[in-house]
């Protein structure tokens, strides 16, 4: 009698695990609709070559917008997607404000020491692993072109100039390292003819950024934003040529600096004071009579501005930006923002906060002005960074625009990371599939790494 | 006696798992099971303790009854946004029902019980590194209930009983952090904790004529508590201080259940069961944890359930092949108490019908068997409020049971 139960059992038991078939679903097959995408080229700035963390380096790379796109279009039939890779065992590699001599790495996030002896967990570069001569040997190759064309620090008025990569051209600005060593003759080639010349059958293009940006992380000490006229002379250039052959393609627009924590990180009015400081630095401001004023707690900092008074220094005003590299060690120990000035170029003022969101302002009405006449795709990547902003929720993960804890932005506070290059991919393939219908599939965004904690 | 004491030991060291109902289970006697889940007001043997405390005592004999299903799920998510889709690697579990009931004499009207089952509880495990990982990885939630019972006999026609419920159980609920190391390990979260609750279960049957029985019934909602519950953090060590381990509490509520439930003896051989279930589901409004230690990274969770009161109507047939020889057919239809924009992973519920069968067999006078078999197919389509976890889950559950009865 027992034996038998245990038969009986084991043979319930079996039964139940045949019939208990796993559920199925019928996936739909991605179309791709009225696109062929064999051959994809993208063109942009940081963002598309996948530039993070303050320096380009190959797992920022690998996983820009642009590659994140090309490998789900190989659903659809897309090609191989070519890059041009940093050694996975590089640090990374950037150039420091303009100087194309010196070289930084990326940085990671770790611990460190301030001047007063505060260990906090922060950006911390690491060393360069490469030296100049990173740049100088080009690594093209004609079998195999790049698709992936995005150019750090690029602005849209490069893009068709011939001998971007041509160092002797580094006196007058209208040089690129980056783009020496993937150009496909640096002396005359420019981006524009390395893509058209490989006869694409789509492209993306998200430009404009660095127009502004140099000018912007500068605190508008330097360099100068491009005006509208020329910036929409070029992207006329940039898509006749893209589209001479039929191909089509989608555009983004740019985002707006308020949105990015390079700009709102440092709050306004950082400066925070004990009533005997109050006393030192009022007793010290009040006989100049440039309305500076101090309380205990939370006060606006001094800011270099030429145009203020005849001292040259003011308050910052609410609607202003303390830029995200003032050296927060002279904020802390050395009078920064209170009895020292801060200097003008970390400091965006109002006018200067003006004149870069009109530009961007005009841009993005070129761009989607020049989108709709070709019947391109449209990304409103402006819109998109403003959710973020706003803060959005993906699969239980909550994300938005704050350095480090928001987790859709690098260590640089510019350029996204990872979850943020696929949030915009998917951005890109909902514009896609809409405008061609196509129905490529989006990609799964907790795939992505965010900041890695030590 | 040494099958049952075996039989029981095994019983006792099966982790459960059930998907039903919300994370209700009604898998409590395999006749019942045999017929849709209907036996409120056709009474059969020791289950009625479960089914109908008042028609317990309308039992002749001293009877032991102890049954068990294991359940057989497989769930399967696919992705809305990405087409991807994602499985449950859930353990096969065994939901348990043992009843027993004593009369003073074979023929004295008031009769006593003990019944031990699982009312409540699931265990969803998905597969590693799916795409709604950082809403949950796994949940396991076990609750048994012992429930002594006294049955009394009025009259011919009349029964009553009530019993007493003192539930126990325990769950245990994972997920991921969003946080990744250098080593690109997520964090990931464990409550875990040990509830008790108490409650009741009470029954009217009536038969007034031979071929008609009514039964109503009511069990009381059951709020298990987590008092000492023990939440563990793996994340980087340098946001250890963010999340540290430590106490919580929380509270689930097991929903109070009416029922009333027709019988019909159509012929000596033939007989039919409807039972109208009323579940007020309602009181799963929020599912809260209080942690002890707060920090900024760690604030105390409400997350909104707002379950909604539902019906289940469940209708079988019992036909006597022999004197020895039992076969039963049955279906439920059951509305999910989770509305859309709440269905979570771990009870990705829906409307349902479940088609049940079963077969029994006198062994001579004393021991019968009986044999009950669930198939059911779940699919449901949501995007989560709270979430944003967008897709649609399938599970199909397959449970087949077996019992024995003892008649002493």
């Amino acid at each position: 009698m027992p034996q038998k139960i245990d038969k009986l059992l084991f043979i319930i038991i079996s039964i139940g695990c045949l019939a208990s078939c796993k559920p199925k679903f019928d996936v739909p097959k991605p179309v791709k609709g009225n696109i062929d995408i064999s051959r994809y080229i993208a063109i942009g700035s940081s963002i598309t070559a996948g530039y993070a963390d303050g320096a380009l380096y190959y797992e920022a790379q690998k996983v820009s917008f642009a590659n994140i796109l090309a490998e789900q279009f190989k659903l659809i039939g897309g090609g191989h997607f070519n890059i041009p890779l940093v050694p996975a065992s590089s640090n990374g590699i950037s150039i420091i404000a303009g100087n194309t001599l010196n070289i930084a790495a990326r940085s990671t996030f770790a611990n460190r020491t301030d001047c007063k002896g505060i260990v906090s967990l922060g950006p911390v570069k690491l060393n360069p692993t490469e030296n100049y001569g990173f740049f100088s040997s080009n690594i093209y190759n004609g079998t195999l072109p790049f698709n992936n064309l995005g150019l750090p620090n690029t602005k849209a008025i490069y893009i068709a100039f011939k001998g971007y990569g041509n160092i002797a051209n580094n006196p007058s600005g209208n040089y690129n390292p980056f783009y020496r060593r993937m150009a496909s003759y640096p002396p005359s080639s420019s981006i524009l003819s390395d893509a058209v010349n490989q006869n694409p059958t789509f492209f993306s293009l998200l430009i404009g950024n660095d127009d502004v940006m140099a000018f912007a992380l500068n605190g508008g000490a330097s360099d100068t934003i491009t005006s509208t006229l020329r910036f929409n002379y070029h992207i006329d250039t940039i898509i006749n040529n893209l589209t001479k052959n039929g191909a089509k393609g989608v555009i983004g627009n740019i985002p707006d600096i308020s949105s990015l924590p390079y700009f709102s990180t440092i709050p306004f009015n950082g400066l925070t004071i004990d009533s005997a400081q109050v006393v030192q630095l009022n007793n010290l401001y009040s006989p100049l009579q440039i309305n500076i004023n101090f309380t205990v707690g939370s006060n606006p900092f001094v800011i270099t501005d030429a145009s203020s008074n005849f001292l040259g220094f003011r308050q910052i005003l609410q609607n202003e930006y303390v830029l995200l590299n003032v050296p927060l060690d002279s904020v802390k120990c050395n009078s920064y923002g209170s009895l020292i000035p801060i200097p003008d170029k970390y400091v965006l003022t109002a006018s200067e906060i003006s004149l870069i969101q009109t530009a961007i302002s005009d841009y993005n009405i070129k761009l989607k002005a020049v989108a709709q006449l070709k019947g391109l795709a449209f990304v409103d990547v402006n819109s998109f960074y403003k959710q973020i902003k706003t803060g959005i929720l993906y699969n239980g993960i909550s994300l938005n625009a704050q350095f480090v804890k928001g987790g859709v932005f690098s260590l640089d506070g510019l350029q996204l990371n990872p979850i943020g290059q696929a949030l915009l991919a998917n951005e890109f393939i909902k514009s896609i599939n809409l405008t061609y219908s196509s129905t490529i599939p989006e990609v799964d965004v907790t795939k992505y790494k965010g900041i890695n904690f030590p | 006696m040494t099958i049952f004491k075996k039989f029981i030991i095994s019983l006792l060291f099966f982790p459960l798992f059930i998907k039903s109902q919300g994370f209700q289970v009604n898998l409590q006697g395999q006749k019942q099971q045999g017929m849709g889940g209907a036996g409120t007001a056709f009474i059969q043997d020791a289950a009625a303790l479960f089914y109908n405390p008042g028609g317990a005592s309308f039992l002749n004999k001293n009877e032991v009854n102890i049954g068990i299903t294991p359940v057989f799920a497989k769930g399967a998510f696919l992705d809305a946004n990405t087409n991807n889709t994602a499985e449950t690697r859930s353990p096969v579990s065994t939901p348990f029902s043992a009843y027993g009931i004593f009369g003073l004499k074979d023929s004295s009207n008031l009769k006593f019980g003990l019944a031990i089952y699982t009312p409540f509880g699931s265990t969803v495990q998905w597969q590693d590194n799916w795409m709604g990982r950082f809403a949950l990885t796994r949940l396991e939630l076990k609750v048994i209930f012992f429930q002594p019972t006294f049955s009394y006999k009025i009259s011919s026609k009349l029964g009553l009983g009530a019993g007493f419920i003192y539930s126990t159980g325990k769950v245990n609920l994972q997920k991921d952090i969003p946080v990744v190391d250098n080593s690109g390990t997520y964090g990931h979260a464990t409550l875990d904790g040990k509830a008790t609750g108490i409650g009741f279960n009470a029954g009217i049957y009536f038969r007034p004529v031979k071929k008609l029985s009514i039964g109503l019934t009511y069990r009381s909602q059951v709020n298990m508590k987590v008092k000492d519950g023990l939440a563990t953090f793996k994340v980087p060590s340098s946001l250890s201080e963010n999340f540290p381990n430590g106490k919580f509490t929380s509270k689930l509520p097991l929903p109070q259940v009416a029922t009333l439930g027709f019988g019909l003896h159509a012929t000596s051989k033939l007989d039919f069961a409807l039972d109208i279930n009323y579940v007020v589901w309602k009181a799963y409004d929020t599912l809260a944890f209080d942690y002890v230690n707060n920090t900024g990274s760690l604030p105390d969770t409400k997350s909104v359930r707002n379950y909604k009161n539902i019906f289940a109507f469940r209708f079988g047939g019992q036909y006597k092949i022999t004197e020895n020889f039992t076969a039963r057919l049955g279906c439920a239809y059951g509305i999910t108490p989770v509305q859309t924009g709440y269905v979570t992973p771990e009870t990705p519920d829906a409307n349902r019908i479940n088609y049940t069968a079963g077969l029994g067999y006198f062994f001579g006078k004393n021991f019968k068997m009986d044999f009950s078999f669930l198939f059911t197919a779940l699919k449901r389509k949501d995007t989560n409020n709270e979430t944003n976890l967008s897709g649609t889950y399938k599970t199909n559950v397959v449970a087949p049971g077996v019992s024995m009865l003892y008649i002493f």
